[in-house]
């Protein structure tokens, strides 16, 4: 196990166990699930200091909390009535939250660049949690079956099936046997699609977040790519990464704001004919 | 063909639940010590902010009121002081006028007594200096005459002056 400084290697598809552990009952320890460890616990100490005593009149710490809390939850309770708003609301701000400290975590100096080599291998010692997709499928898996489950509760089986198969559009008449198949043919699609959520939400993330550590690995590297001299290298390591990492910064604050959205998206499109 | 796909990027039942385990355990700590806590605090200060407009709805109200009613009893006062005031007037008057009245009365009653006193005065007076008069002249007469009178002179003599006194 030797420490590496350069050249960085290019991430791994899947996040990695390091060989010492691998035979150990900690065999399921990943660099990607310590990173996630670590993130949980940055966010309980962050909402622990913030609101450690809440109070009516707020101080700075719980100001800014509720500040970014209550932009957010205006949003959601527009979007999906006050009801549905209280439940779900949690999942969506817990999803950006989580996303948000994951990714940009994976930009602090060290995250994905110090690590060891295992033969030919370099095995990071810190990968980003979201870059590992064992991650973001649990957070696309909890997402559609919190879906489910409020869809169930505030529309009941019966209208969700309607309103996959049923014929749109108030037709009446012979013209609406001829569309029962046409709109049953739809539905499945629909069908087809709701389950392919998971699959698009989870890939979509892990996707970015990957590329990202990928690209940036690649653009420290460029100078060993094109055989430059050791100093050149050296010199280049250090200014070509900086615009890909502001890149980085806003792709992994719209990926937090694409996740959580488009579960909102789907908790909408399920629910809100109810509403009017 | 998807558990091939899934090998290659690492994803297994271990490390799925690792990690949703630790999602969860995100989402329990976020909700129950942050957003549930906050969301009541929020959801408290809109209720405190629109009780407190309520209140201010019913204090302009009811200070609204109170105006009228200040002006109410203001104009009734106002009323009350004017009628008092044309009263009192009134009784002014009238008691003026019967004082005068009665200083006219009592002036009169003093001027006649002071009239007959004045009259009874005069007359002690004549009576007295006819007295003296007839003294006088008896006097004069005796002396004139240069004898004594007698009773019987002295009494012509008076009644003769006085009657010539009273003439």
């Amino acid at each position: 196990m030797i420490l590496s400084l350069l050249p960085i290697a290019s991430a791994e598809l899947g996040a990695e166990t390091p060989e010492f552990l691998s035979r150990s009952f900690l065999h399921w320890l990943t660099n990607s699930i310590l990173v996630t460890a670590i993130v949980l616990g940055v966010i309980v100490w962050i909402v622990r200091s913030c609101t450690r005593r809440i109070e009516v009149i707020p101080g700075i710490g719980q100001n800014f909390l509720e500040a970014v809390v209550e932009g957010f939850y205006g949003a959601v309770d527009g979007l999906l009535g006050h009801k549905l708003a209280q439940k779900a609301f949690p999942l969506l701000g817990t999803l950006f939250i989580f996303i948000l400290i994951s990714n940009w975590f994976g930009l602090l100096p060290g995250v994905g660049s110090i690590g060891w080599h295992e033969g030919e291998k370099f095995v990071p010692l810190l990968r980003p949690g979201t870059a590992d997709m064992n991650m973001t499928i649990a957070m696309a898996a909890v997402s559609m079956v919190l879906w489910f489950f409020w869809t169930m509760q505030v529309t009941g089986p019966v209208a969700f099936i309607k309103e996959i198969f049923g014929v749109k559009g108030g037709m009446t008449g012979p013209i609406l046997f001829l569309l029962v198949p046409l709109f049953l043919f739809v539905g499945v699609l629909e069908v087809v699609s709701i389950l392919v959520r998971p699959v698009s939400l989870s890939l979509r993330l892990y996707g970015n977040v990957f590329a990202g550590e990928n690209m940036l690995a690649t653009m420290i590297n460029i100078g060993h790519l094109f055989h430059a001299p050791n100093w050149l290298c050296q010199v280049l390591s250090c200014i070509v990464p900086v615009p890909f990492y502001f890149l980085e910064l806003l792709i992994g604050f719209l990926q937090a704001m694409v996740f959580t959205l488009l579960v909102l998206v789907y908790l909408q499109l399920s629910t809100s004919h109810e509403e009017h | 063909m998807f558990t091939q796909i899934f090998q290659q990027f690492g994803v297994d039942w271990p490390h799925f639940i690792a990690q949703l385990v630790l999602f969860l355990v995100v989402y329990f700590v976020l909700s129950k010590y942050a957003f549930a806590p906050l969301l009541k605090i929020l959801d408290e200060r809109r209720k405190r902010i629109e009780e407190s407009q309520l209140n201010a709805e019913k204090i302009k109200k009811q200070l609204a009121e109170a105006e009228l009613r200040y002006q109410e009893i203001l104009r009734k006062a106002n009323d009350d002081a004017q009628v008092l005031l044309e009263e009192s007037r009134k009784n002014n008057e009238a008691f003026s006028q019967r004082e005068m009245e009665k200083a006219v009365k009592e002036s009169a009653a003093i001027v006649e007594r002071a009239r007959h006193e004045i009259a009874s005065e005069r007359n002690r007076m004549v009576d007295e200096v006819k007295r003296e008069m007839t003294g006088l002249i008896i006097k004069t007469t005796a002396k004139v005459a240069g004898k004594v009178l007698s009773a019987e002179d002295q009494k012509r003599l008076s009644e003769e002056a006085a009657k010539e006194l009273a003439a």
